[in-house]
């Protein structure tokens, strides 16, 4: 039998039985869709979390340390392919009380090395990288908590939690000479020392908007310097002033992976955005395998109505079957025709389901955001791009798999007692 | 045509346990020639369905050789059995057994499907052999539209329309009035004369088996020549 005469043959047989048929695709639509609906949460969030992850960092940062506490082999990093930077900042256990005019601040000080900090890439918002000794980079919000007396005492003073930033630096800071002072955390006063340093730069926002940056950063010459003079205000070789961290910037993403994978064979420690998206792959692998397989019990329901729509349409054509394998027809081909049936039903089904969920998912990315939005009060929401369900083709490839497959698998039995019908008990049914 | 030797059957009926064995064929053996009608009458539940039914494949005799066309059936499995019925029988049934969903000429062109001919030759041959079977006028009827006549002359036209050498009809004109009966009867003798269609016809009727070339008649499990006047 020519194929296009079993899809006819087929076709002509599903007509006949349109509301049966209807019923069952239906059902088989809703398996499928509710299966693919539920995953799409898993794709969903995991994808909310990859963009959170790869929003809030620099992501071809790599950190590194050595796990015993020594100094870190910086040549031998050097020679690991694609690296293009290590920014190698080191924080000092103490205040640095930063004077302009009658303004103030007390923050942190990281000495750094601006060659390196050029070559990763470190944005700013204004101003360009120092080149002399004497000229730094603060913070995004250095100005804004360069506060006076006054200032500060109103700001401790008020109650409200997300209270604007009162007063602050205005203008521009590029330009600005500010006197510096360390002061440590046990003393009531600065050490006398004074320097002057010559703002240049102004980092770029940091892109978690709970983070303020009133950093800054000075050339790491000066290191062995603010160590004498710790030292002679002190009175104590404090070992543990200094603390650095080391952050490799590789040229792109993708080849934040294979660096860390070398780095790690050399024995570091290390943590990057790839580390941290294997950790969530991994996970969200597990869950979403755990939706699919919750999905999937849905889709078998369904083909408890596939498997009792086909009975009854064999049980019922038994007399036809009858007449068609007496006049010649294979019981291979009334196997083939009835699995044709069944697996149209799925494939219907599964093109159905595909629309809908894409529809459900749609409107679900669409309302739920303003939902949650309006339950937990907008603003802290608004900015927040929330992804709920995705359906990447894999899951409409996984699904569909799933769901025509267990249709054929409903369908064998009855196809297979379709093809066992004896024909002269079939010729002897009444008509 | 055909050859049957020594084809031995029995029915196991009743409960499982307390069946009781019928022998319905015995040591049954009998030719066929090519272009002949063949009528077999006898009594009901003589066998005669039986004789057919192994004949054509529907089920096994439990012991002996039928031979059609040079080639043992008795052996063949299910699929081979399909393939040999769909290229050497056709069937007439009493209750012409016609597809409901389908129209007359969809139920004559079924065989042609199965044989997986194109949709264009099909057409042109089952108009012709509407013309032969005068079923020119009412090709788009689906069966409950048609008469028991013109019913009976679809499933001929369906049985023919291959061009198998042989055909079997178990009481083709069971359900008809004598007078349509007449007219079955008469395209019967004009296909077998035309075309050289070998018959194979069951009956307890005289008047159908009186066209046939050669009788025969089922008595206990074997068959006899001659008739019902003629019992040897
Ligand atoms: N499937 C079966 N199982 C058991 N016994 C059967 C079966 N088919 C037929 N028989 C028995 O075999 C015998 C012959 O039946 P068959 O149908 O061949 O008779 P028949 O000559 O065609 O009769 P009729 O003229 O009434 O059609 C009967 O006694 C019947 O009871
Ligand atoms: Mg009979």
């Amino acid at each position: 039998m020519l194929f296009k005469d079993q899809v006819d043959f087929v076709s002509q047989h599903i007509k006949k039985n349109k509301l049966r048929v209807f019923m069952t695709v239906l059902a088989a639509t809703m398996g499928c869709a509710f299966l693919i609906v539920l995953a799409s949460i898993g794709f969903g969030i995991q994808d909310t979390m990859r963009k959170e992850i790869l929003e809030d960092q620099a992501i071809t940062e790599v950190e590194v340390y050595t796990n015993n506490g020594e100094a870190l082999d910086i040549s031998q990093i050097r020679t690991v392919e694609h690296v293009n930077a290590i920014v190698h900042r080191t924080s000092m256990d103490i205040m640095a009380v930063s004077q302009l005019g009658e303004r103030s601040l007390e923050g942190n000080m990281l000495l750094t090395n601006f060659a390196e900090e050029e070559k990763s890439n470190l944005q700013l918002s204004e101003g360009r990288m120092p080149t002399k000794e004497n000229e730094i980079v603060v913070g995004y919000q250095f100005a804004e908590n360069l506060l006076t007396d006054a200032e500060r005492k109103e700001m401790e003073q008020s109650t409200e939690e997300d209270a604007e930033p009162i007063g602050g630096y205005k203008e521009s800071l590029i330009g600005k000479t500010i006197s510096m002072s360390m002061q440590s955390y046990e003393m009531d006063e600065a050490f006398p020392e004074k320097w002057d340093f010559t703002i240049v730069g102004v980092t770029e926002k940091p892109a978690r908007d709970w983070f303020v940056d009133t950093n800054m950063l000075v050339d790491e010459s000066w290191k062995d310097k603010f160590q004498e003079v710790y030292e002679a205000n002190t009175g104590n070789e404090n070992p543990d002033l200094f603390y650095s961290s080391t952050k490799i910037y590789t040229s792109s993403l993708e080849h934040v992976k294979s660096v860390t994978e070398e780095l790690k064979e050399m024995g570091y420690s290390v943590y990057s955005v790839s580390e941290q998206l294997e950790q969530l792959d991994v996970f969200f692998m597990a869950f979403k395998i755990g939706l699919i397989f919750v999905g999937t019990i849905a889709v078998l329901i369904a083909s408890i109505g596939i498997f009792n729509t086909m009975t009854m349409a064999v049980t019922e054509r038994t007399r036809e079957i009858g007449v068609m394998k007496a006049i010649g027809a294979s019981p291979k081909l009334i196997q083939r025709l009835f699995l044709m049936e069944s697996a149209w039903i799925g494939i219907i089904g599964t093109v159905l389901a595909v629309i809908i969920s894409y529809a459900v998912s749609f409107l679900a990315n669409w309302i739920l955001p303003m939902v949650v939005g309006a339950a937990l009060g907008e603003d802290e929401f608004q900015d927040l791009s929330m992804t709920f369900s995705l359906i990447p083709w894999q899951l409409v490839v996984i699904a569909s798999v799933i769901s025509i497959s267990v249709a054929m698998i409903s369908g064998w039995r009855p196809a297979r007692k379709a093809t066992k019908i004896d024909v002269i008990q079939a010729l002897r049914q009444e008509l | 045509m055909i050859q049957i030797q020594n084809v031995n059957h029995t029915f196991l009926i009743g409960k499982k346990g307390k069946e009781k064995k019928v022998p319905v064929l015995k040591e049954l053996s009998f030719e066929v020639e090519k272009g002949e009608i063949v009528a077999i009458v006898g009594k009901s539940g003589s066998g005669k369905s039986t004789l057919l039914h192994t004949i054509a494949g529907f089920m096994s005799p439990e012991q002996g050789s039928i031979i059609v066309n040079g080639q043992e059936t008795v052996h063949l499995n299910e699929t081979e059995r399909a393939k040999f019925r769909l290229n050497n029988f056709g069937f007439i049934f009493q209750n012409f057994q016609l597809m409901p969903g389908l129209t007359a000429f969809e139920n004559i062109e079924l065989p042609l499907k199965l044989k997986g001919i194109a949709h264009k030759k099909r057409k042109t041959s089952v108009q012709l052999l509407l013309k032969k079977v005068g079923l020119e006028d009412v090709a788009d009827h689906y069966p409950n539209e048609l008469s028991g006549g013109q019913q009976q002359r679809v499933s001929i036209a369906r049985a023919l329309i291959t061009n198998p050498p042989i055909l079997f009809a178990d009481e083709p004109t069971g359900s008809l009035d004598s007078e349509t009966e007449q007219d079955i009867l008469l395209l019967i003798q004009d296909l077998n004369q035309t075309m050289g269609v070998t018959f194979v016809i069951i009956t307890h009727d005289e008047e159908v088996a009186n066209i046939a070339h050669r009788k025969f008649r089922m008595r206990d499990g074997v068959l006899v020549k001659g008739d019902a006047n003629n019992v040897i």
